[in-house]
């Protein structure tokens, strides 16, 4: 089968996947106990009739399988809902500033983490079995277990508690004037510092590991041999001949990894009031706001499948012994 | 072409026995058993070893170290080193039992694919694949909100996400087992699928299910601790990541005592250590090809 047809089988299974899965997630959102209009209604005697209204409006008092059909039709035509809680539509509360902040977290650090693992994997695989290779696999492993929240409140001690460089959470100091651009963009990357740097150094042992485990393998392939005997320098034939044929594993996991990225977000997000999509989901699950539920889980599973797609089909340009079937 | 199958094979004493001469030389392997030993026995002693009743309110809140607190109080005056000491129970149950689960889901599914192939194998892999994109805590934290704070649930909403991995392992070791010349020897001569699998396949693919179970547990344990971190565990029990749960909501951060929020995230760290340190020393063992890095 050639790169079209392939494209085309995969695209449609993504598709088909993807409706599957939400079709599956609202029943199970909907085993969720609990009210959605629970958060609203306080007083005993407003109650009832207030509560029947609400339900009226989200459409909660129609039978639950007309509510999937109307939620699918809805789905198909690229419509998510309107929220219950922000009384916004989810489009607008996803696609907003959060999904910035959250992206813009992420991509600095897993950023950082994947080119900083593949300098110092290759450096590490280069001196294998050494003891500064020992001592940077021990640390890389000691990263891996590190809890990524705990590191977050250990910096925020440290540097935000006894020493007042970082602030102590959220995006932005609150009611601060910018007199430009600049101004707010330092401020910013101020808040965005501690969570960063944190989400980096966790993800930098699994990253290392990775590209180490690659580098020390291919390092014993006969075209190293063949350079090396060529008596090509040792700079040139790290660098050039092995370190690019080692990148494509690591390259491919952090493109499946995607399901991770969005795990570590809610955790790292919660612990630096940091206001991206990881803490909407928490408070939509908390509060059973279904239709963020739903419509973050749709974006979450659409970028997680996509990835891996692009993942797939970069792989086989990257490799040209990978056939499509 | 004459067959020879009569070479006698090593019963699993012998293989144990052989894989632990292997083992016993990697230094990481025997830090990670010692590591083990040690949490263990906390755990096991923990009413003996800890000083006070871990929910009594013995002092002052937030007391800061001290002879008498060596990690100081927790916000309602609780010995936070007892607290510490008894989460080891917890953390060792959740992760060893939602590990072992993960990975009796994992081989049942991996071996059904594998060996039957086909259109079972079709559709347990897709199912497979479904899981693994599924983002792993967003999902756990919906299913623990529907199943609700108990210690059951956690074990099993962790082991509803980790099984596919282990899935995938068995699959593609039990593809290359069928077609190998025993187990053809073996149905040739009449045996049952039944007897195959557990005869023959079981016992093959179980030393690097060992190695992904163990390493399993960290991964487990871990996300138990940010689960009740997040508020999602069962508040009845001590874990470390329930504490620090408290020690944030608490504001334990800005308080007098740090030790409330350095000390459950060491002890986390240690018994991650462990059950890491041992995964890869049984990952040396059970794939020899990697015995020269």
């Amino acid at each position: 089968m050639g790169l079209r047809g392939y494209v085309a089988r995969r695209s449609v299974e993504l598709v088909v996947s993807l409706f599957l899965f939400m079709a599956l997630m609202f029943y199970v959102f909907r085993l969720m106990p609990g009210d959605p209009t629970a958060m609203f209604i306080e007083e005993a005697a407003f109650s009832a009739e207030l509560r029947e209204r609400l339900r009226e409006l989200w459409g909660l008092n129609k039978p639950i399988h007309e509510q999937f059909v109307i939620y699918m039709s809805n789905l198909l035509r690229g419509e998510l809902g309107v929220s219950f809680i922000y009384n916004k539509p989810v489009a607008d509360l996803i696609f907003s500033r959060k999904l910035l902040n959250t992206l813009a977290l992420l991509t600095a650090s897993h950023g950082m983490a994947l080119a900083l693992g593949m300098i110092l994997g290759v450096w590490a695989a280069w001196r294998r079995g050494k003891a500064i290779d020992l001592a940077s696999l021990v640390t890389a492993l000691v990263l891996y277990t590190i809890p990524v929240f705990w590191l977050g409140l250990i910096f925020l001690l440290l540097f935000a508690v006894y020493n007042r460089w970082f602030p102590l959470g959220g995006t932005i100091t609150p009611a601060r004037e910018y007199g430009n651009i600049v101004e707010y963009m330092g401020d910013y990357l101020w808040h965005m510092m501690l969570p960063a740097t944190a989400i980096t150094l966790i993800r930098l042992g699994a990253d290392f590991l990775v590209m180490r485990n690659t580098m020390v393998s291919v390092i014993r392939e006969d075209y190293i041999i063949t350079a090396m005997a060529k008596g090509l320098p040792e700079k040139i034939v790290v660098w050039k001949h092995a370190a690019r044929n080692a990148m494509l594993p690591i390259i491919t996991l952090a493109g499946l990894d995607m399901a991770t990225v969005v795990s570590g977000a809610v955790l790292t997000e919660s612990v630096f009031n940091w206001d991206g999509i990881g803490r909407l989901l928490y408070e939509a699950a908390i509060y059973r706001d279904y239709p963020v539920l739903q419509g973050l889980f749709f974006i979450i599973t659409l970028v997680v499948l996509l990835a891996n797609f692009l993942t797939d089909l970069l792989y086989a340009y990257l490799d040209p012994r990978v056939r499509y079937d | 072409m004459a067959v020879i199958i009569g070479r006698e094979r090593p019963t699993w004493i012998d293989r144990l026995v052989e894989g632990w001469k292997v083992y016993r030389r990697i230094k990481l392997g025997i830090i990670g058993l010692i590591l083990l030993a040690f949490y263990v026995f906390i755990a096991i002693a923990a009413p003996w070893i800890a000083p006070y009743d871990p929910k009594e309110s013995v002092g002052e809140p937030f007391e800061p170290p001290s002879p008498k607190h060596p990690f100081g109080t927790d916000e309602m005056g609780r010995d936070v080193l007892s607290q510490v000491i008894y989460g080891a129970r917890i953390s060792l149950f959740v992760g060893v039992l939602a590990s072992i689960l993960s990975v009796v889901i994992g081989a049942a599914v991996g071996i059904t694919a594998g060996y039957f192939g086909g259109i079972i194998d079709d559709i347990l892999m897709r199912i497979t694949d479904l899981f693994l994109v599924i983002p792993g805590l967003p999902f756990i934290i919906v299913l623990s909100v529907i199943l609700g704070p108990s210690i059951w649930n956690v074990i099993l909403v962790i082991a509803i996400i980790s099984w596919p991995s282990a899935a995938r392992l068995v699959r593609s070791e039990t593809l290359s087992l069928k077609e190998r010349l025993f187990i053809q020897a073996s149905r040739v001569a009449g045996a049952s699928d039944w007897f195959i699998i557990t005869h023959h396949i079981l016992p093959n693919v179980l030393p690097i299910l060992t190695a992904t179970m163990v390493l399993t547990v960290t991964n487990a344990i871990i996300l138990e601790a940010g689960l009740s971190f997040l508020g999602l565990g069962d508040p009845t029990q001590i874990s470390w990541g329930t504490m620090l749960y408290f020690a944030d909501r608490y504001g334990a951060l800005l308080s007098t005592n740090p030790m409330y929020i350095v000390a459950p995230g060491l002890a986390l760290i240690g018994i991650g250590l462990a059950f890491v340190f041992i995964s890869y020393a049984l990952d040396e063992v059970v794939n020899p090809r990697l015995r020269e890095r």
